[in-house]
């Protein structure tokens, strides 16, 4: 009897939580390929009875869309590119030398926990002041987003890095690699450093909510309380 | 110099170490401090005459019921959304820790909602709880509601906000507490059967023990995430609806566009989180979980 008390709750819990996973993303789907009419008639409609591909064309045909993309493109290479060089180094000292990961560790922790409102403000307004702010090449928004992704970034590579044993790169420096040749080939190349880095580069995936953007496009964030 | 392998002789402070971590601590630092040390000055300026300190701005805070608000929500919003979260993450993680059909699957399924942008979810929660959405259109269905689920100011407003952030950063807990059921030794579980503790009483006095270090985690990492929460009450309720310290600040400089009263409200809401964050500092193990 118990036991099948117990097989009852858990199989109503996995069914919620399939649900609380699969509804958010059935639902962005759906009022994606669906008309506006349809996407706020009430009652709503929870499988999509009128298909259209009117929303990625509105999309194609809005001429910031073009410039969004461009814009969420150029960021997202220039963020990662900043974030690896910044942080690259510095998660490898971390990692190698106690005394600096110490330090380290703790101002990244700060910027962690530090509220972003509390800087956005002010940033903002020093960013006005310098000139820019809301430039088309997105200079503010290179340095914010890094910013936001800098601790993650370090943390991530810090793990990759200790997981690097330092006698395989000793031993490629003594077979000759230059130092360069040694950190490319070998530290690198190593397993889980390679995912470090491949989960670094993956943060600022902003390109994904460009895709999205039919949603908000058909009023759906903008739509107000209705 | 920066790639060069230090010699084995420990330095404290060689070159190639200060130069790797050099541009990472310059960044971070004029990228965080500049702004905060100018939104303090910019909070103890005076906005009519110009002089510093002033204590102006706080008062304007001191005089606005919006505030004291807000401070409540940024009470009971993260301390509520924190409750939910550890009971649903434990839950699941003890309960997916199981074997069972597609538990991969399973796995997967929890953790979209964090995989989804934060805007993104939350403008498909909006679209679920608006007067002519989709919780009130299953409600229709079976004949009850409507409901007013996003009524500024109510209750229910409130709820919803906690429901809708939990259902957002469960995952990061349940994915903390799995990392800690995972590395309880197997051992120790089979002793504790052979010792006769069974179903809850092995869960009460032998797993929740020792999964202390990873429930602590989740409740710290999470916790201070809380206290910075912004998007959610913002989308679901607007300003007003349920008010937290970081849409207050956000309301007064860009509604108001009072630059003394939005710093004021952050330097408030900074100092909140960098002493919240104190027992973090002390908590080596914690620290991992923060990406």
């Amino acid at each position: 009897m118990r036991i099948w008390l117990v097989a009852a709750v858990r199989a109503l819990a996995v069914l919620v939580v399939v649900a609380s996973g699969a509804l958010p993303l059935w639902l962005i789907l759906k009022q994606a390929v669906t008309p506006d009419r349809e996407s706020f008639a009430w009652p709503p409609t929870w499988t999509p009875h009128e298909l259209t591909v009117e929303n990625f064309r509105a999309l194609a045909t809005t001429s910031e869309a073009a410039g969004a993309a461009a814009l969420s493109a150029t960021v997202a290479v220039v963020v990662t590119a900043l974030t690896l060089a910044l942080a690259l180094p510095a998660a490898r000292v971390a990692a190698r030398r106690r005394r600096a990961d110490h330090g380290l560790e703790t101002l990244v922790t700060v910027a962690r926990v530090f509220p972003p409102v509390a800087l956005a403000i002010p940033l903002a307004v020093v960013l006005v002041r310098l000139g820019l702010y809301n430039r088309p090449s997105g200079v503010a928004l290179w340095l914010a987003h890094a910013g936001l992704a800098l601790p993650a970034a370090f943390l991530v590579l810090r793990a990759g890095f200790a997981a690097v044993p330092r006698d395989l790169e000793d031993a490629a420096r003594i077979d000759g690699a230059s130092p360069l040749r040694a950190f490319v080939h070998v530290t690198l190349g190593f397993p889980g450093l390679a995912s470090a880095v491949a989960v670094v580069m993956l943060v600022p995936a902003l390109v994904i909510v460009l895709f999205l953007e039919p949603a908000f496009r058909s009023g759906l964030f903008a739509g107000g309380y209705r | 110099v920066l790639l060069a392998i230090e010699a084995d002789v420990p330095r404290r402070w060689s070159p190639a170490t200060v130069l790797s971590a050099a541009p990472l601590v310059i960044f971070l630092v004029l990228l965080l401090g500049y702004p905060s040390l100018s939104a303090v000055r910019l909070a103890l300026t005076d906005p009519l005459s110009g002089a510093v300190p002033s204590g102006a701005n706080f008062r304007v805070l001191r005089d606005d019921p919006l505030f004291w608000h807000a401070a409540a929500g940024n009470l009971v919003i993260p301390l509520a959304s924190v409750a939910v979260e550890l009971v649903a993450g434990v839950g699941l993680a003890l309960l997916l820790a199981a074997r069972m059909p597609a538990r991969r699957f399973v796995r997967a399924m929890v953790v979209v909602p964090f995989a989804l942008p934060e805007i993104v979810f939350l403008a498909i929660a909006r679209a679920m709880l608006t007067p002519r959405g989709y919780a009130n259109g299953a409600l229709a269905a079976v004949g009850l509601g409507p409901l007013e689920f996003l009524a500024p100011d109510r209750a229910a407003t409130y709820a919803m906000v906690v429901l809708v952030d939990a259902w957002h950063t469960t995952p990061v807990v349940f994915l903390i507490v799995l990392g800690g059921l995972a590395a309880i030794p197997r051992r120790i579980h089979e002793a504790a059967a052979l010792d006769g503790a069974s179903g809850w009483r092995h869960l009460v006095f032998v797993t929740l023990p020792l999964l202390r270090p990873a429930i602590v985690a989740a409740v710290l990492v999470r916790g201070l995430d809380a206290l910075r929460i912004f998007a959610a009450p913002l989308v679901l309720a607007g300003v007003e609806g349920a008010p937290v310290l970081s849409t207050y600040a956000y309301h007064q400089w860009s509604d108001y566009g009072d630059d003394g009263a939005a710093a004021a409200a952050s330097v408030v809401l900074a100092l909140v989180c960098v002493v919240a964050s104190v027992p973090l500092l002390a908590r080596r193990a914690a620290r991992a979980e923060l990406v």
